[in-house]
């Protein structure tokens, strides 16, 4: 059995690796300019060269620093404020309309807005990312402790649990696997944000590297800023599931996603 | 309730008003103003234009990454040897942030339409192709068992059985992926265009065009409100027969 596990594991690379070949088959052609098609070899000295300069570890600390404090910020309200909206029928009446009216709406288009009222600095950025998050947090929460199962509640009350104690045995734990199927929607969302922010208007973080080694026609080093962009969003998603799991063990994640 | 409601919405607006009136910053438009600048801005060309080149950034790249999704979804939640090759590829690139790909298509295909839509096709088909591949896995293995007992062959148990039932996930996957297109249009737009609304925010922003930043603020949220509800409609219809549509 353990090596048919050990076979699954290695599994995804068995797309990976014929791209990897492509790639460097495309940049040796000499078909194309050598500048779209870096060569791997140039692309990992980049990369080590990243990983060697305090100045660029400095780049990707940004980036995660504001992705995961509008993120945190996003928890600390939404988890909350989906409680509540789950459990209150007049607070859920009242903001349902709100969520799902302005879901489909890109809040990306708030950006300049928030630019001109925060700075261009990372302030604006944390903000959009906490608005951006807050959708799936609060929508996924409230749904979740809408479904709490009634009889629980009864037995809770019947058991002479006041309502403070029912909420926080009863309603929190069976949210919990909604809220981290929240979190786990909102943390990639996180990520984007800041890398199209910072693509768009800033000094700072690795989006703001991407395009300024574009510019300057460093192909190679942008390659390695989205080789480590990848690297954050598929760790952060990662270490979010051994959390979940870890505080949720009752209720195993076995699939891939959600 | 929905008293309540109007008078928290008329509140809102109120106070925004007022909160303007009695000196907000030169970027806080009131809402009277607000209104007044898109009417006027709907008598113009431009923001057809502009409203013309987004949408024809954003749905073929919607289209194009919904029916690969769809397609690749479909597939893998079928085929068992097809979701071992293929699957675990699309998941673990799942949590990769799609727009960080803009920079490199710009490079390959120019900085004009291609890499756009590409980018907006890539990032709509990963939702699409987890939530058809997750539909087609929650089929009822009763009701696929029975189809075969009474007689079907493979591919008609896939049109009439398995189809239907992720059909659900496959509408929730389409509204996300529409959200998304808008996102990633908006962008793109952004980041590097000649038309467009995500490129007459970035004209506003620049030459402190506040009035116009609002028109492109308020145009895509309507577009991105309307293309919603079409897609709930589409969904009412398609899905007449699931009773409770949430």
């Amino acid at each position: 059995m353990a090596g048919k596990r050990d076979l699954k594991r290695l599994l995804p690379f068995a797309f990976v690796i014929p791209l990897l070949l492509a790639w460097e088959a495309a940049s040796r052609s000499g078909l194309w300019n050598p500048l779209l098609f870096p060569s791997l070899e140039k692309i990992t000295r980049e990369l080590v060269l990243f990983f060697s300069r305090p100045e660029m570890i400095h780049e990707a600390w940004v980036s995660l620093y504001r992705a995961l404090g509008g993120f945190a910020l996003a928890a600390a309200v939404g988890v909350p404020l989906g409680l509540v909206m789950g459990r209150s029928r007049f607070v859920g009446e009242l903001l349902d309309p709100l969520f799902s009216g302005t879901y489909a709406v890109p809040k990306l288009a708030l950006f300049p807005i928030f630019v001109f009222a925060l700075g261009i600095g990372s302030l604006s950025k944390v903000a959009l990312v906490f608005l951006e998050c807050l959708y799936p947090i609060v929508i996924v929460t409230s749904q979740g402790a809408r479904g709490v199962n009634r009889v629980l509640l009864w037995s809770a009350g019947n058991l002479g649990a006041s309502g403070a104690a029912a909420l926080r045995r009863v309603v929190v734990p069976a949210a919990a696997p909604f809220v981290f199927a929240g979190f786990r929607v909102a943390l990639p969302i996180a990520l984007i944000v800041v890398i199209i922010t910072e693509m768009i208007s800033s000094a700072d973080g690795l989006g703001y590297l991407v395009m300024y080694s574009l510019s300057s026609l460093r192909t190679d080093r942008m390659l390695a800023a989205v080789v480590v962009i990848a690297a954050i969003g598929w760790a952060l998603d990662k270490a979010l599931v051994v959390l979940r799991n870890r505080l949720v063990y009752w209720e195993k994640l076995d699939t891939y996603y959600v | 309730m929905g008293l309540a409601r109007a008078a928290a919405l008329v509140a809102l607006l109120v106070v925004w008003q007022i909160a303007v009136v009695s000196g907000a910053p030169e970027f806080l438009l009131g809402p009277w103003q607000v209104v007044k600048h898109f009417v006027e801005a709907l008598g113009t060309r431009e923001l057809y234009d502009n409203i013309g080149a987004s949408l024809g950034r954003a749905l073929p790249g919607f289209f194009l990454g919904s029916v690969a999704g769809i397609a690749l979804g479909l597939a893998a939640g079928s085929s068992r040897a097809f979701d071992q090759a293929f699957s675990p590829a699309v998941f673990l690139s799942y949590p990769v942030p799609k727009i960080v790909m803009l920079p490199l298509f710009m490079l390959w295909f120019g900085i004009g339409e291609t890499s756009k839509i590409l980018v907006i096709a890539l990032a709509c088909f990963y939702p699409m192709f987890i939530n058809a591949y997750y539909g087609v896995r929650a089929t009822p293995k009763v009701l696929v068992w029975s189809a075969l007992n009474l007689g079907a062959g493979r591919a008609r148990v896939f049109r009439r059985v398995v189809l239907p039932a992720a059909l659900p996930q496959i509408f929730a996957g389409l509204r996300v992926s529409l959200a998304l297109s808008f996102i990633v249009m908006f962008a793109a737009e952004m980041v590097n265009a000649r038309t467009g609304l995500g490129q007459l925010i970035r004209i506003a922003e620049n030459s402190l065009r506040f009035d116009l930043m609002y028109v492109s603020l308020i145009t895509i949220a309507i577009l991105g409100y309307a293309g919603d509800q079409l897609l709930a409609l589409a969904r009412r219809h398609a899905l007449a027969w699931q009773g409770s549509a949430t």
